[in-house]
């Protein structure tokens, strides 16, 4: 039996899991799932839900928010004056995993949780994350690997949280061996095939900050999987697309993210560029065609994922299509 | 640190080692939670904590601390929930249900606060309840449970009896499954499985255990703990795939049995494995058996023997069968010579399904004192388990007793004496205690079987009238180390009697052994041959309905037919190619089956303490025959069905039919009849008040039964009219006539985002009598579930250098939700088997067979493009319409 210590405080929590080998627990959900299939031994827990500091939203003056690790994936699209002020968080939260998954997880928990290679989750093999030193995926069954492949590793990264946010521009304060604000795009490598994230054993993640809404912008988000429901995406993409003239204009900036495809969440800013000036109602312009067209050449395929090209394109076709009311060819 | 669980409150262990579900089940042996995937997906394990369901089995047990907690037996019995999903039959063999029921009363709870008495529509429904998963299928009682008690339909205890029997039981979790019992003193058994695909085990060191039977415990004497270890490979010291049991060891808890499993040693010599069914049929593959012996005993998932067939290398067969077999093949070769357009040539294939049952492969066994062997265990075969544990350990048949009260969900792959049950009942006798083996969910679905893959080569030719002229089938089933595959054979069924020759092969291959898996072979070769009937048709410049109609003489079919011309979802359904995003498509197929019952089945009927007692050794999977069994006596009877008591699930009683091969109600019903046609004589020798036929009068039922205390009658199932077409073959013979069935399905296809969206299904069966309606068309219901699965969905997938299984867990395993399958309509036809006994066959294979290959040929109206490969993953269908 392993022990579990419960501080109430976020320096204690620190000092707790500074070199002791502990590991933080937020909504416990992955972690639990780690330790039954063995992807993780048992260590002590230093259960982090009664840190006062990784708790609630912080609404600010600058419009921004900044809200706890500890917050709940459910919170997010439930709690109304978030969903309406950041309705691509909302709608992205509301469509991963279950409600009963929902409903325990949390928000610093999504962003850092395990990849779902079902090479990592299955004992019979080692990988970059289990102390091996090769990928037994890239050679293997990799059906549902990366399509855009920068490092040895070929899981695609499973938060769908994390693609939201980097359309969201947030960034997110990192504790432990001092603070530091940064963008939620620097919580990945890609080229690290032996995490899921940067951060360092004894380093928390207090909480995420979104930049102040941009009222009147059209969102949308979009899993391509097989199943309706409760599946972890193929691809998935998140457009945010803000209008001139208070929403009554062409768009004014864009931000497009997508996941599923590589190790890291990803911006699409060729794409996010062409977007610039269509307006919506209408189909999408020569210039967005082609930018969805160059997608291809951001692909690097494995052997098994060459559908995912296209479908990175029809994905993201798919919510701009929603983004902006285009009618239906 | 407390939880607050239902009302009362409870100390919550301090381990992050343990969940809450283990916590909830093993600790405070609320066991209406289960657990099924483990992994958070399928919800059986849902509880509220604070009022929000959660899945239990991923959340620390001690993270319940200072929260409310409400199980499903918290409910009580009377949410409007429960009531509605026991009234709607709204569940088949109850192992999801307590959990569906816990997250459903949350969410009608939230809608009603919110929307009043409104209805919710399925889509809003399958969003609450995403985190559920039924691998029965009774998702349209579900749609149907839950909107009801949205609208308040459930708010009073209905006036009628729920139409399953033991409907209350499952809601309020009450019902106990094999996998919820721990006796007093119990022990947990782990099987030590193979790490390799193929290989020579040299030896196998028992580590920490011990192989010697423990001392008997004497009374004030502490039980001597230490694990014990049984060897489970047999004298033939090899293994042929990877998660092959190798041996067992179990300890006083499930934890020291686990860590005991660690300390067992096997030396290996890995061999050449071969692990791909292309690769198994080179010359040089590495074989799996070398000698005549062992391919005698490879296993196999035929339901009847295997047929005799010679073996090349891996490649076992073909078993040849036809009529006109040299006519066929002779003008097929002369109708691709002159290119006729009216030969249809085509292979397709299937993937590897595997049953995943919820409740896992589980049994509880003990030793007795007097050595009597108790096996309490989850099958759909309590009287085969039992005569083949009697043959097994050398026992008396009285001295074994094999109990299955409830069985969550089987498919087949309950069958016999599977290694949790030789574990349990090897480690138990060295324990001196009872065992208990349980799958998890990566034994399940690595090794608890599974139906097998395919490859099949269809050709058909029409002559110039339009008529089938000769028939082809040639099949390759793939089933790991097992043969037994029949799908082409099932081709001699249908489509009249032209001439033709069908050929089945095995390649085996050094992956886990298939079973038997509802309807073997027939949905693989339902979604060749119905699909290239379709192409015909197509070729023909003929509707597909009118093309099946002049084909199939089956006159009970030709009914169905009738009813598919008139149905709005085929008149009305688009023609002429469809463009844009979402394409709509509608698609036929047929099915049939063979009419096979279990002459041996007995039902007994006793009278004690002045109450009607039924008992028979069969057992209740899901289908509903604890329901049938008495409301078939009780109708016969004239009596009320309150004032029976059903017992069956029990070796101890008379011969029972196991359920499988779709004989259950029609072994067991008229056995059911039969019976209660001879106590009803027994009873009017007591009291002549009682009628020859119809009602009994209350007070003459009550003085007739007090006369008649202890006596019993046996009631036998009976021959039909003309008799069978086979003898006997150990409770197990063909009757005359074939079940039938017709599918309709409309699809809407997402054709840039590869999605296939089953929109409606109508599903036509031809059965004869149906015994209980409601119970028939959830069956009917759920294997249109199975079957969207097998077409769009499911697929065991491998690692192509180790034979490891990598979907050993129902995330990458992918079973149909809510939101994945067709609004359902089910009709019977319930003509042309008055020959039988009881003028009904068995319907839970026949409303399989076809759903899938209906699902591609409705793929192929909306798009055009024909789906040669299930399962039509997103990727496959993008590639084919590109």
């Amino acid at each position: 039996m392993t022990a579990t210590t419960r501080p109430a405080g976020l320096d204690e929590a620190l000092t707790r899991l500074d070199g002791t080998g502990a590991r933080p627990r937020a909504g416990g959900t992955d972690l639990t799932a780690c330790l039954s299939s063995g992807v993780l031994e048992p260590a002590p827990v230093v259960d982090l839900s009664g840190v006062e500091e990784l708790r609630g939203a912080e609404w600010r003056p600058d419009g921004s928010v900044r809200l706890g690790a500890l917050t709940g994936v459910g919170e997010l699209s439930a709690d109304t004056r978030l969903a309406d002020a950041y309705p691509a968080l909302a709608l992205t939260a509301r469509e991963l995993a279950t409600p009963q998954v929902r409903n325990a997880a949390t928000l610093g928990g999504n962003l850092l949780q395990r990849n779902r290679c079902w090479y990592l989750r299955n004992p019979a093999f080692d990988c970059f994350q289990t102390g091996g030193d090769s990928c037994p995926a890239r050679g293997g069954d990799h059906l549902y690997g990366v399509v855009v492949d920068r490092g040895p590793c070929v899981a695609p990264h499973p938060s769908s949280l994390a693609v939201a946010l980097l359309a969201h521009d947030a960034s997110v304060l990192v504790a432990g061996g001092g603070r530091a604000e940064r963008a939620v795009a620097d919580l990945y490598d890609a080229a690290d095939p032996t995490r899921d994230h940067v951060l360092e054993p004894g380093q928390v993640l207090v909480s995420v900050t979104l930049p102040a809404p941009v009222p009147g912008e059209r969102v949308a988000y979009r899993r391509a999987t097989g199943r309706s429901r409760a599946e972890w995406p193929l691809v998935e993409a998140v457009a945010r697309l803000s209008l001139a003239d208070g929403g009554s204009g062409p768009v004014a900036s864009a931000a497009v993210a997508v996941g599923g495809v590589a190790r890291t969440p990803l911006r699409l800013p060729e794409v996010e560029a062409a977007l610039v000036g269509a307006r919506p109602g209408s189909p999408l312009g020569a210039d967005v065609e082609e930018s969805l067209e160059g997608l291809a050449g951001l692909c690097s395929p494995l052997p098994a994922t060459g559908y995912k090209v296209d479908l990175l394109c029809a994905t993201v076709r798919d919510v701009l299509g929603r983004a902006l009311d285009v009618p239906e060819a | 640190m407390n939880v607050r669980l239902n009302g009362s409150s409870s100390p919550v262990p301090d381990s992050p080692d343990t969940t809450a579900a283990e916590h909830i089940r093993d600790r405070l042996g609320l066991t209406g939670t289960k657990t099924a995937c483990g992994t958070g997906v399928c919800g059986a394990c849902t509880v509220l904590v604070d009022g929000a369901p959660t899945a239990s089995c991923l959340l620390p047990a001690d993270r319940l601390a200072d929260s409310v907690v409400t199980t499903v037996e918290g409910l009580g019995g009377d949410h409007p929930v429960q009531r509605a999903f026991a009234a709607h039959d709204a569940l088949q063999c109850g192992y999801c249900t307590p959990g569906f029921v816990v997250g459903s009363s949350a969410f009608v709870d939230a809608w009603r606060a919110e929307h009043g008495d409104a209805r919710p529509g399925r889509e809003r429904i399958a969003d609450a309840l995403s985190g559920h998963l039924c691998r029965c299928g009774a998702y349209e009682g579900i749609f149907a449970a839950v909107a009801a008690a949205c609208a308040g339909e459930f708010d009073a205890e209905p006036d009628r009896d729920p139409p399953r029997v033991d409907a209350l039981d499952k809601v309020t979790g009450r019902a106990r499954f094999s996998a919820d019992l721990a006796p007093e003193g119990s022990w947990e058994g782990v099987i030590v499985r193979s790490a390799h695909a193929h290989a020579r085990v040299f030896s196998v060191h028992p580590g920490e255990a011990r192989v010697s039977a423990t001392r008997r415990p004497v009374p004030g004497v502490a039980v001597d703990g230490r694990p014990v270890f049984t060897d489970l490979l047999g004298e033939e010291r090899l293994v042929r795939y990877v998660g092959q049991p190798i041996a067992a060891v179990a300890a006083p808890t499930a934890a020291l049995a686990r860590a005991a499993a660690e300390t067992v040693r096997v030396d290996y010599d890995p061999l050449p494995a071969v692990l791909d069914a292309d690769e198994a049929r080179a010359e040089d593959a590495p074989r799996v058996y070398t000698t005549r012996a062992q391919r005698r005993a490879a296993p196999s998932y035929g339901e009847a023997p295997t047929p005799p067939a010679p073996w090349r290398g891996n490649v076992h067969g073909p078993a040849t069968v036809g009529w006109r077999g040299a006519t066929a093949v002779r003008r097929l070769r002369r109708a691709a010579e002159r290119d006729d357009p009216r030969l249809v040539a085509q292979e397709y294939s299937t993937a590897v399904q595997l049953h995943s049952p919820l409740e896992p492969h589980v049994c509880v066994a003990s030793w007795e004192r007097d050595g009597t062997l108790t096996l309490r265990v989850s099958t759909q075969t309590v009287a085969k388990v039992a005569r083949k544990a009697a043959e097994r350990w050398e026992l008396p048949p009285e001295r074994v007793r094999v109990v299955s009260e409830y069985v969550g969900g089987g498919f087949g792959a309950k069958n016999g004496l599977s290694a949790d049950v030789v574990a349990a009942a090897e480690l138990s006798r060295l324990a001196h205690a009872p065992v208990r083996v349980s799958f998890d969910r990566a034994e399940e679905l690595t090794d608890a079987g599974h139906r097998a893959a395919t490859r099949t080569r269809v050709a058909l030719l029409a002559d110039s009238g339009g008529n089938l002229a000769a028939m082809t089938v040639d099949s390759h089933g793939d089933g790991g180390i097992a043969v037994g595959s029949t799908t082409a054979t099932l081709g001699l069924l249908g489509y009249g009697r032209s001439p033709r020759r069908v050929r089945d092969f095995d390649v085996v291959t050094h992956r886990p052994p298939g079973e038997p898996m509802r309807a073997p072979g027939g949905a693989p070769l339902a979604w060749a041959l119905e699909q290239a009937v379709d192409t015909m048709a197509d070729r023909l410049g003929e509707d597909p309905l009118s093309l099946r109609r002049r084909w199939d003489g089956n006159p009970k079919r030709q009914a169905l037919y009738e009813r598919v011309a008139a149905l709005d979802l085929w008149r009305e359904r688009p023609r002429g190619p469809r463009t844009g995003r979402f394409r709509r498509g509608v698609g036929i197929a047929t099915s049939n089956w063979l009419y096979l019952m279990g002459p041996k089945a007995r039902v007994e009927l006793s009278v004690r303490d002045g109450q009607v007692v039924l008992r028979s050794a069969t057992q209740d999977i899901g289908t509903g025959i604890r329901t049938v069994l008495g409301e078939v006596v009780a109708d016969r009877l004239g009596v009320p069905a309150s004032d029976l008591r059903v017992e069956i699930g029990d070796s101890g009683s008379v011969h029972g039919t196991g359920s499988f091969g779709s004989r259950t109600t029609t072994s067991m019903g008229p056995a059911a009849a039969d019976a209660a046609d001879r106590l009803r004589a027994a009873l009017r020798e007591h009291d002549p008040r009682v009628p020859e036929a119809g009602p009994v009068p209350e007070h003459a039922l009550k003085d007739a039964l007090a006369a008649a205390e202890g006596v019993r009658v046996v009631g036998e199932r009976g021959r039909d009219r003309w008799g069978a077409l086979s003898p006997d073959m150990g409770d197990l013979a063909v009757g005359r006539g074939m079940s039938g069935a017709v599918h309709v399905m409309e699809v809407e296809v997402d054709t840039l985002l590869g999605r296939v969206r089953p929109t409606r299904c109508w599903a036509g069966m031809a059965v004869g009598h149906v015994y209980a309606e409601r119970l028939a068309r959830n069956q009917v219901e759920g294997a249109v579930v199975q079957g969207v699965g097998y077409a769009l969905f499911e697929e065991r997938r491998h690692d192509p250098t180790t034979g490891v299984v990598l979907t050993d867990n129902l995330e990458d395993y992918r079973i149909p939700g809510m939101g994945d399958v067709p609004e359902t309509e089910v009709y019977f036809h319930q003509e042309g088997f008055e020959h039988a006994a009881g003028a009904g066959v068995g319907l839970g294979e026949v409303s399989v067979v076809g759903v899938a290959a209906s699902v591609a040929n409705a793929v192929h109206d909306a798009t055009g493009w024909r789906p040669r490969d299930l399962p039509v993953r997103p990727d496959r269908l993008l590639e084919g319409l590109r």
